[in-house]
């Protein structure tokens, strides 16, 4: 692998030394960056869900569309390390409640979770978000990993539109159905 | 057919009044003679999609029973006219121009770049066009986004004023 004459090469110095870009570099094709398709090859090669069984394509879409800022649909290195933090503070987390480490947690597990992440949530729309997330009454590792991605991007996308920091947005019918959709 | 009349005054975004979208009005019709209309693989493309049984769940059991199965049935057949109609060429995909015929035909009047992320999101097969199930899906969160959101504008302007959670509640309710 040529690493110094790489097309899309290194942004910083140290990249190269990094060993997050052998797994991204793996992967990426020409233009330096990664679709979900790689995404999923990228995270599974580099062992991130751990001991949980790596992503599914829908939850690498969504992963690539949050941090997907000139909607291209992919993502470049400095992207993918955002994301791996990212990822990896949410795994940590994770961990700490799936305490019989079944792969699974509750609703009532998630929910805690959520707080101690800093979402401020009433018990009704963390119930909802547990609703659409949980399979027999319990939610694993990627659906976890779905749910944080998609309120991390909600949240984002809230917060750029409340410019008075009122916790109050004002949406015109067009941009509601673009900011629902681009997530 | 059930019709989506959510209506904004002037000519602000939003939906006409009159479109209409197959209906999820499951009256008991039931095309148990397999007629031929819909073949095998195009309802097992059409089921494949994991969405399917959330959609037509309406019990909230994680499920569907033979009763809602076959208005399943009866839906899909529906949605693959609508598909047929707008597939001009008869590509067996739709692509960017005819999905925007097909929306602004439901009666949507919504920007350009819109549909750039509209296949964005659905198009499963990353052709940067819509299969039949993608559309079918496309077309149905579209619509009860439309609805949660005409629930939300009580004066009908096409705004609403939300807060944080009411926002992530609508949301998480549909996608």
């Amino acid at each position: 692998m040529q690493y110094g004459g790489a097309p899309g090469g290194p942004a910083f110095p140290g990249q190269t030394q990094d060993p997050l870009y052998g797994y991204f570099a793996a992967v990426a094709g020409q233009d330096g960056q990664i679709d979900a398709d790689e995404l999923q090859r990228c995270l599974t090669q580099s062992g991130i869900a751990g001991g949980y069984k790596p992503f599914n394509l829908e939850t690498c879409r969504l992963m690539v569309s949050m941090l997907d800022r000139d909607m291209s649909g992919k993502m470049g290195f400095n992207e993918f390390k955002e994301l791996w933090a990212v990822l990896n503070g949410w795994r940590q987390h994770f961990i700490s409640f799936d305490t019989d480490r079944s792969g699974t947690v509750d609703p009532q597990e998630l929910q805690k979770a959520l707080t101690t992440m800093g979402f401020r949530l009433s018990p009704q729309a963390v119930n909802s978000i547990a609703k659409r997330y949980s399979t027999n009454g319990k939610i694993t590792f990627d659906d976890y990993i779905a749910c944080c991605v998609k309120l991390r991007a909600l949240t984002d996308s809230f917060r750029r539109r409340d410019t008075a920091q009122q916790g109050v947005v004002n949406f015109p019918y067009d941009d509601f159905i673009q900011c629902v959709m681009s997530v | 057919m059930a019709a989506c009349s959510y209506r904004s005054p002037g000519a602000g975004p939003g939906l006409a009044a009159g479109a209409a979208l197959p209906g999820q009005c499951f009256c008991g019709t039931v095309d148990k003679d397999r007629s031929g209309v819909i073949s095998d693989t195009e309802l097992q493309q059409a089921l494949s999609n994991g969405e399917w049984a959330t959609m037509f769940d309406r019990e909230n059991k994680a499920g569907v029973n033979f009763s809602e199965f076959t208005g399943v049935w009866k839906y899909i057949t529906d949605w693959q006219n609508v598909f047929r109609t707008y597939d001009r060429d008869n590509s067996g995909m739709i692509d960017k121009n005819e999905l925007k015929q097909a929306l602004s035909g439901f009666g949507y009047r919504l920007s350009d770049q819109f549909h750039d992320i509209l296949i964005r999101k659905f198009d499963r097969q990353g052709r940067g066009q819509i299969a039949f199930d993608d559309f079918i899906q496309g077309c149905i969160v579209l619509q009860r986004l439309t609805d949660i959101f005409r629930r939300y504008d009580t004066d009908q302007d096409g705004w609403i004023q939300v807060s944080y959670e009411q926002y992530l509640s609508m949301v998480f309710s549909i996608v």
